[in-house]
């Protein structure tokens, strides 16, 4: 029964949890993505603009080509990215563990990379990954993947258990938490916890996590010991509620910074941008204020002046 | 003292929900804090004031409870239209992204001056009352808030009382968008505000009467939201030229209506009332440069300001539509508006993406023009007629809206002596509102202008202080400059009346281009005088 539960769940469930998923996150972005343009409502400094800063404090600056600068971009959403820039510049209290769960779960993505392609090696180059190997380079990948995936687990644990204490203790962000963000972070202690005792206590060097992994890849599942069948479970629900939670908010910070804040593309005449714009002055807007006229088109209740005397005076 | 509230509180049976008082507010050094008058029996009588004890709507409780539920299902319909493509796509995606994604760091509230300086009352937190839309948007249109209600959040009460308050609420806040500039994730509760005051405006016909009735309302029916209208205007500019030959020793014929000209240059108009030396000094510089330009005399040619970025997308279209057309009426190359800050982001920012086709005319904000003036050596300047301290304030608008950072300080560097300009303290995109944003310099109706003075310029008057606190003694004159209409009327109403600084300190405030022409070599007389009533 253990067997075939741990076989269920690291085979078929971790299949469905991978599906779900990247199927439910895909439709995420994309019901972002084409929601229509909107008005420009930008917020300076804007990245790609660079030292030069904004267009609007040239004369004339339509005349002007425009200046995008995708080192700068890159380098402020380095910051913001592997350093939570802003978070480390505004709240410094909530840095202090918000900054190790981030960077625990960017060195768990790399470990989960690093345990890929060890796997895939494994399954083309016929050799073992592991600590014992003769060849250096199997060597290498074997300390690389222990250290991110020890001091990950390490780091996200610790951040987990920090916000969690600040939850609990700071009375303004008490307020600001339902029990559905309590979950959230119990989810993440849960999986962070019980993935360090799987490490600790049935998997040290990761060998049973590449073996799992070549199982995965070779679509013939293997069954796992208690606290790895554990930890696959938790993993599992975690990518499925993932795409429904607001911890896709990873995602949606690229539409925040590059669709909203940095979104300074001006409109060029004939260009995509005013078709676009054209297209959305047929829809028919449905307020219902006095001053607006339910039903009919934005370009007829934008062009219409409900202030204006009437003909007979009044 | 700080006030607890929670968001299930705003649903309750209170008489005043946060009942604030000037001992709960941040100090202003050297300011004697009076009591906020108590609230008059007839008004109290009439109107709500059950969020904070202030009034900026003069809302009616519903008499009889259908009357309440008509309320809130009015509430719920236009709710359910900020998430909707047809009716909202000019802020649907912002809007959805900034209602599902905020972590709840609460990193923003430091970052508002309204929240730092009530003495932190929960209320004025920037995403208090964008929680509360979120609670409620949960509760009644998503799946998970029906099925778990108060486990994922959705636990707040939906009645006359928090409809009203949030509609209160949504005028305790000047969408400088501060907040958004430090959230990590790059949520924008200034932007749900907004998106809050449309919903009331657009569905309920709930605003301002400052910014409706008597701002985008009468600035659609008479041509300004002063009430101007074109034979006023035209009245009023021919007493600008007789100020004008009074002050400088020669007539300048400012040009109207001037077909094909380069530039049409719009004011707020509120200029033309109360500060006419800012016109004054735009036309003496733009003609002693010699630049091709015109004012129009057109209905909504001679007006800047769009009170509907703040609170209506229609109106601010309608606005923006009108002003344009007027434009290319008289055939001008390129619009320019005049000093302030909202009219500026209107109509050269946000309208690029309602002025389409033909309507499409090149649009600026007249502050690189000014560097270009002094840059280019079109105007001598003597820099040592500006001999007073002097400090600059960022309207939030031109400044962390739009970019425009160093034209103005390239212009105060060129036209002053070394050490007179100073920086105030967070100077630049991270500045403070002045404490009229939004429509609030405005608004003065019921006891809002005593919440406004006393709240929400708080931070702008210990921000000058700072920046003078070397050289406070009166006998030193010194100079606050505000190149934005709205802000200068903040600067009138709270600063020097309600703070006193005027008195007090001898500082006064104006515009850049009034530093400008008082340091050009061709006026002797000087342009800026402390003895007379700005």
């Amino acid at each position: 029964m253990g067997d075939t539960l741990s076989w269920l769940i690291a085979g078929p469930f971790m299949y469905l949890a991978v599906i779900v998923f990247v199927a439910a996150t895909l439709k995420k972005v994309i019901t972002i993505a084409s929601m229509p343009r909107h008005l420009r409502w930008d917020l300076y400094p804007i990245a790609h603009e660079g030292p030069a800063g904004s267009a609007f404090q040239k004369v004339e600056f339509w005349k002007q080509p425009r200046h995008i600068s995708l080192a700068h971009e890159l380098a402020e959403m380095a910051e913001e990215i592997l350093l939570l820039k802003r978070t480390f510049l505004y709240n410094r209290k909530m840095w202090n563990f918000s900054y190790p769960m981030h960077a625990g779960f960017y060195l768990i993505i790399g470990w989960i990379g690093l345990v890929k392609f060890g796997a895939i090696m494994e399954l083309i180059g016929g050799l073992k990954i592991s600590g014992a190997s003769t060849v250096f380079w199997a060597q290498a990948l074997n300390v690389v993947t222990v250290i991110a995936g020890a001091v990950g687990l390490v780091l996200g644990l610790y951040g987990c258990l920090g916000l969690l204490w600040m939850r609990y203790t700071d009375e303004d962000l008490k307020d600001y938490s339902s029990p559905i963000t309590f979950l959230n972070l119990y989810l993440l202690i849960a999986l962070f916890g019980i993935g360090l005792a799987a490490w600790l206590i049935e998997d040290p060097s990761f060998v049973l996590a590449r073996g799992y992994a070549v199982s995965l890849y070779t679509f013939k599942p293997i069954t796992l010991p208690p606290m790895m069948t554990l930890e696959v479970l938790l993993f599992g629900i975690f990518l499925i509620y993932l795409p429904f939670s607001r911890m896709l908010h990873f995602a949606a910070k690229y539409f925040f910074y590059h669709n909203i804040m940095w979104d300074d593309e001006p409109l060029v005449a004939g260009g995509s941008l005013e078709k676009m714009i054209g297209g959305y002055l047929h829809y028919k807007a449905q307020w219902a204020a006095p001053h607006l006229k339910s039903g009919d088109s934005w370009l007829e209740q934008a062009t219409a002046n409900p202030a204006k005397p009437k003909e007979d005076g009044k | 003292m700080k006030h607890k509230v929670s968001h299930k509180d705003i649903a309750k049976q209170a008489e005043i929900l946060c009942p604030l008082a000037v001992t709960d507010l941040d100090k202003v050094p050297g300011y004697e804090e009076k009591p906020f008058k108590p609230v008059k029996p007839d008004w109290k009588e009439k109107y709500d004031f059950s969020l904070d004890g202030f009034s900026a709507l003069a809302l009616t409780p519903p008499a009889t409870k259908e009357a309440e539920e008509e309320l809130v299902n009015k509430f719920l319909r236009g709710l359910e239209k900020l998430f909707s493509q047809e009716s909202n796509w000019t802020f649907m995606q912002p809007t959805s992204l900034s209602t599902d994604y905020c972590v709840r760091c609460n990193t923003c509230n430091e970052a508002c001056p309204i929240y730092v300086e009530s003495g932190r009352q929960d209320i004025y937190r920037p995403n208090y009352r964008s929680e509360l839309l979120r609670k409620i948007y949960q509760r009644y249109f998503t799946t998970e808030g029906r099925l778990l209600g108060g486990f994922v959040g959705a636990d707040v009460e939906l009645n006359w009382r928090t409809i009203y308050r949030l509609a209160e609420l949504t005028y305790r806040c000047t969408i400088c968008r501060r907040c958004a500039a430090t959230c990590p994730v790059g949520v924008d509760n200034a932007l749900m505000n907004r998106e809050l005051r449309k919903l009331f405006s657009q569905e309920l016909g709930i605003a301002a009467e400052g910014v409706h009735k008597s701002g985008s309302m009468r600035h659609l029916q008479t041509g300004s939201s002063t009430g101007m209208t074109p034979a006023a205007f035209l009245d009023t500019i021919e007493f600008i030229e007789d100020d004008i030959e009074e002050r400088i020793g020669r007539r300048i014929k400012i040009p109207i209506d001037k077909k094909g000209a380069d530039i049409l240059l719009i004011h707020n108009a509120g200029e033309y009332v109360s500060w006419p030396e800012n016109p004054a000094a735009f036309a003496i510089l733009l003609d002693a440069a010699g630049i091709d330009w015109t004012l129009s005399s057109e209905s909504m040619g001679y007006e800047g300001v769009n009170y509907g970025t703040w609170y209506d997308d229609f109106q601010f279209a309608r606005v923006a539509v009108a002003q344009v057309q007027a434009a290319k009426k008289l055939g001008v190359r390129r619009i320019v508006v005049g000093e302030c800050g909202h009219a500026t982001k209107a109509i050269v920012e946000i309208a690029d993406r309602v002025c389409v086709g033909d309507l499409a005319i090149p649009r600026e904000g007249c502050l690189p023009l000014l560097e270009q003036i002094v840059t280019s050596g079109a105007i001598k300047f003597d820099p040592s007629k500006n001999n007073f301290p002097i400090t600059l304030h960022d309207p939030c608008n031109m400044v962390r809206l739009m970019g425009i950072v160093s034209p103005q300080r390239n212009v105060l560097k060129a036209i002053t002596p070394p050490g007179c300009f100073r920086e105030m303290p967070n100077a630049g995109v991270m500045n403070y509102c002045c404490g009229g944003g939004s429509g609030f310099a405005v608004m003065n109706s019921l006891n809002f202008p005593e919440w406004r003075n006393n709240v929400a310029s708080r931070m702008k008057a210990n921000q000058v202080l700072e920046a003078f606190k070397d050289c406070l003694d009166p006998s030193i004159p010194k100079y606050y400059c505000a190149p934005c209409s709205n802000c200068k009327g903040a600067a009138r109403d709270s600063l020097m009346e309600h703070y006193g600084f005027r008195d007090k300190y001898n500082i006064i405030y104006g515009g850049l281009v009034e530093l400008m022409v008082n340091a050009m070599v061709d006026v002797e007389k000087p342009f800026i005088s402390w003895e007379d009533e700005f």
